[in-house]
């Protein structure tokens, strides 16, 4: 039972960082319909700024990560900006495309200007661990969790209570009659992409001082994230966070206890997301109405 | 008394709580043009979709040549005879006017890609498809890529390829929308064109001068049902059918 | 049929006047080629966004493999049976898909894709592990040992009988009905296109053909390993079909030539990083020629 416990902090953990990523696809695609699998790349790119800022110049852990997260927003603008907003007129798999060469474009960036073995860094609370009776689990663990619940809860209230949380939904509805109400297509627009490299970064900077910043980790959270997504469904935000926690359960489970090898717990988001999408696209959860 | 090619029976179509077509029954015959009118939301989009076969129907028949072709899929319906154009444009971006017109001609080849015949039948198709585009009179824009082409010249394209697929039916579902009053007299040279050649003609139409002139017999719909059947001038003075429009423009002002 | 065979005859004369290292490099492009023109059909003309290309090289190219030299099976049989096996995951993989909105078969192919990698290396004795298999030979047909040069005549034909499949049913009806299921699946239908169909079929068939070149390319370097099969090649695949041209053959040619060409002029400058150059090619294509390469000839035989 402790066993399951310990493993049971560990997988939430995890399944916050797949719902970070999940919830990144999701600004972007409520407002555009677009797909975009650089995200991975996003998380990743903030894994290394966190080693630049924080493991080799050892800045102030707070300090450091909020310029990391307020870089990443500036580099989801610029994404927009250059791979998204040029082909507005075209097919919507123009701009899935081009994501995928700025998936590519990045993942080299980064491996040019970076030593190519995994690089440390820093925990924010060291490596101790709490313990809540009979839960536990390392200090990072329920600090990846803690920032988590906030992220969304803050996505949340900003969907459902905010003006511009309105208007991304008005958005996501229809394009056509949003432009005419006098919604700003490009700023929302704009706005989801810097929100989404955002919250992809703070994943990458959360689960980044367990595995360390390589430059190959953005693919798989990519197909992790977007299996969460496609688990908890598009709709709503809370989707996102649940997905990412079923993945993780299950994925942990089964290298805790199923009587398979370990390399095979790679193919359990592959073949979720396989399942899910024959069995049902749509998610679990359903938009509202 | 020419043959019935469609018959409509008790056609009922709901979309939750709402009835958007209520036991309609009417029919069209070989060479004949059938309009279809009435006010906005009257249930003819609902009942040209019913019969294109893009949704299931909630109870009725539709029989074509005979047959029920309720619950078929749009591709078999094409295949039995029963060719539509479409309201907003639809061309195959991708290809010139006379690929878009083959493309129409799909269930008239029987050849496998790599037999024989396939070859001659191309040809075949070819000159035939030659032939419509002249028809509707896109002649010189055979090679013409289909984003050149006006709105105008889009509508005639749609024509020159549901006609392509050699159909017994023409579904025409509001050809006149959008057109110059030059287009339209074309446009109304060709369907009676076609209804000519024995093709039955199923035409849905708000333009009622459009309409009127050119149907050999009129269908009202109001609220999913059929309020009126009969010649154009029997409908232009039916009280019933000026309700309709009038009331329904009332309602609108409120 | 005469231009194929002077075609023929020109390209599988070649290898017999190169030395071995650009043989080498010669078959290898011829590979890419076969591959470009299969997924330039199924992106290209039909418009399905798919990343299981690759995968099915590797089906064919391990399925001959493992029936070959694992379970004695004479080689004839074990191509059928390759391309049976390819077959059958096709569908398996397509027909469910084609129930499903536009990008969800290419979510779906993407997965595919990386199971298959995790299947090559936990697969042990069967598969190889992560090593893959090794140190086989092709069987002599009839007495002959097919090797070299002879052997690059081989994939010539694979090339060319790709081309010759893919020419004929492009400019048949069914080609037709792809592009019309790519431009507008809706029109296509109400014009008698069995829509799922066409894409099943499109995506069996350009599955097969990849299928049968990775049986070919089993036998080049005489071995198969996992990373060859994954993901960053089946991206390289869609950059080289988007940088040269999709929808046009000449464009999936130039494109896989000019991509698997240029790592090789450009590693001075670059050295490994080449993706780099590839990712910027191909947003470059997108974003300001989206016909590829063999638009930019188009529009400067215009203007001449």
């Amino acid at each position: 039972m402790q066993d399951f416990l310990e493993l049971a902090v560990s997988a939430t953990a995890s399944g916050c960082v797949y719902g970070l990523i999940a919830l990144a696809y999701l600004l972007m695609i409520r407002p555009t319909g677009i797909i975009n699998f650089a995200v991975g790349e996003w998380a990743m790119v903030a894994a290394f700024g966190g080693h630049l800022l924080l493991s080799r110049y050892e800045w102030n852990y707070a300090v450091g990560m909020a310029l990391v997260l307020g870089f990443m927003f500036a580099v989801g603008l610029v994404t927009e900006r250059v791979a998204v907003r040029p082909l507005v007129r075209q097919p919507i798999l123009a701009p899935i495309l081009a994501l995928l060469g700025v998936l590519v474009v990045t993942r080299e960036l980064i491996s040019v200007s970076f030593p190519p073995d995994p690089l440390p860094v820093p925990f924010p609370f060291g490596i101790g661990r709490l313990e809540f009776g009979p839960v536990g689990g390392s200090y990072q663990n329920f600090f990846i969790i803690g920032l988590t619940l906030l992220t969304f809860v803050a996505a949340w209230l900003f969907f459902e209570k905010t003006l511009w949380g309105k208007a991304f939904e008005a958005v996501a509805l229809n394009r056509r009659a949003a432009a005419l109400m006098g919604i700003n297509l490009s700023r929302v627009t704009a706005f989801s992409f810097g929100a989404g490299a955002a919250v992809a970064g703070l994943g990458g900077l959360l689960v980044s001082p367990n595995v360390s910043a390589h430059y190959l980790m953005g693919v798989p959270l990519a197909i992790q994230g977007f299996t969460a997504l496609v688990i908890g469904g598009v709709g709503r935000v809370e989707g996102a966070l649940l997905g990412g926690l079923l993945l993780a359960f299950a994925e942990q489970l089964t290298i805790r206890y199923a009587p398979i090898p370990g390399g095979y717990a790679q193919g359990v988001p592959l073949l979720f997301l396989i399942v899910f999408l024959v069995v049902r696209p749509t998610g679990l959860l359903r938009a509202k109405a | 008394m020419k043959t019935k090619i469609l018959e409509i029976k008790n056609l009922t179509k709901r979309f939750g709580g709402l009835t958007a077509v209520a036991g309609l029954d009417f029919e069209v015959r070989e060479g004949e043009i059938l309009g279809m009118i009435g006010p906005n939301g009257a249930g003819k989009s609902t009942t040209f979709n019913l019969i294109a076969g893009a949704y299931p129907a909630s109870g009725g028949e539709v029989r074509f040549a005979g047959e029920n072709i309720l619950g078929l899929p749009p591709h078999r319906i094409a295949a039995r005879g029963v060719l539509r154009t479409f309201q907003h444009n639809r061309p195959f971006s991708g290809m010139s006017v006379l690929e878009n017109v083959l493309v129409g001609a799909h269930t008239q080849f029987r050849g496998g890609v790599f037999s024989a015949k396939a070859r001659e039948e191309e040809a075949q198709r070819r000159r035939r498809a030659q032939e419509l585009i002249e028809f509707v009179g896109l002649g010189e824009l055979r090679e013409a890529d289909v984003g050149t082409l006006s709105f105008g010249q889009g509508r005639l394209l749609e024509i020159a390829r549901a006609l392509a697929g050699e159909p017994k039916l023409m579904l025409f579902d509001e050809p006149a929308a959008g057109l110059t009053p030059a287009e339209l007299e074309r446009l109304a040279g060709i369907i009676r064109g076609i209804a000519a050649r024995g093709i039955a003609v199923l035409l849905i139409e708000h333009d009622m001068h459009f309409l009127l002139p050119l149907a050999h017999r009129v269908v009202v719909l109001n609220f999913g049902a059929k309020i009126a059947d009969g010649l154009p001038d029997d409908i232009r003075a039916n009280p019933a059918v000026t309700e309709a429009y009038l009331g329904s423009s009332h309602a609108a002002a409120r | 049929m005469i231009r194929f065979l002077v075609a023929f005859i020109v390209l599988a004369a070649a290898p017999f006047f190169l030395g071995d290292y650009h043989n080498d490099v010669y078959r290898k492009m011829l590979l890419w080629i076969a591959l470009a023109l299969g997924y330039n059909f199924l992106f290209g003309i039909c418009g399905q966004v798919a990343f299981s290309h690759f995968a099915f090289y590797g089906i064919g190219a391990y399925s001959v493999v493992i029936l070959l030299f694992q379970l004695s099976v004479p080689l004839p049989l074990a191509i059928l049976l390759g391309i049976g096996i390819c077959v059958l995951v096709a569908l398996a993989v397509a027909i469910p898909s084609t129930r499903l909105e536009g990008f969800y078969l290419a979510l779906a192919t993407l997965a595919l894709a990386q199971l298959f990698v995790v299947i090559l290396n936990e697969g042990g004795a069967v598969t190889g592990g992560t090593g893959g298999i090794a140190n086989y030979r092709l069987p002599s047909i009839f007495g002959f040992q097919v090797r070299g040069p002879w052997y690059t005549a081989v994939i010539v034909l694979l090339v060319l009988f790709t081309y010759w499949i893919l020419a004929r049913l492009d400019r048949s009806w069914f080609g037709r009905a792809c592009r019309a299921v790519r431009d507008n699946p809706e029109a296509a239908a109400a014009m008698g296109v069995d829509v799922a169909r066409t894409k099943v079929i499109a995506f069996t068939l350009t599955s097969a053909l990849a299928g049968i070149a990775g049986m070919v390319y089993a036998f080049v370097d005489n071995t198969v390993n996992p990373p060859i099969f994954g993901l960053d090649n089946a991206f390289l695949l869609l950059f080289m079909v988007i940088v040269g041209g999709s929808g046009r053959h000449a464009g999936a040619v130039i494109g896989a030539a000019l991509l698997f060409l240029l790592p090789f002029w450009l590693s001075p400058i670059v050295g490994h990083h080449h993706v780099l150059v590839f990712g910027v090619l191909m947003l470059a294509a997108i974003l300001l020629q989206p016909q590829g390469l063999i638009g930019v000839f188009d529009s400067i035989r215009r203007k001449l």
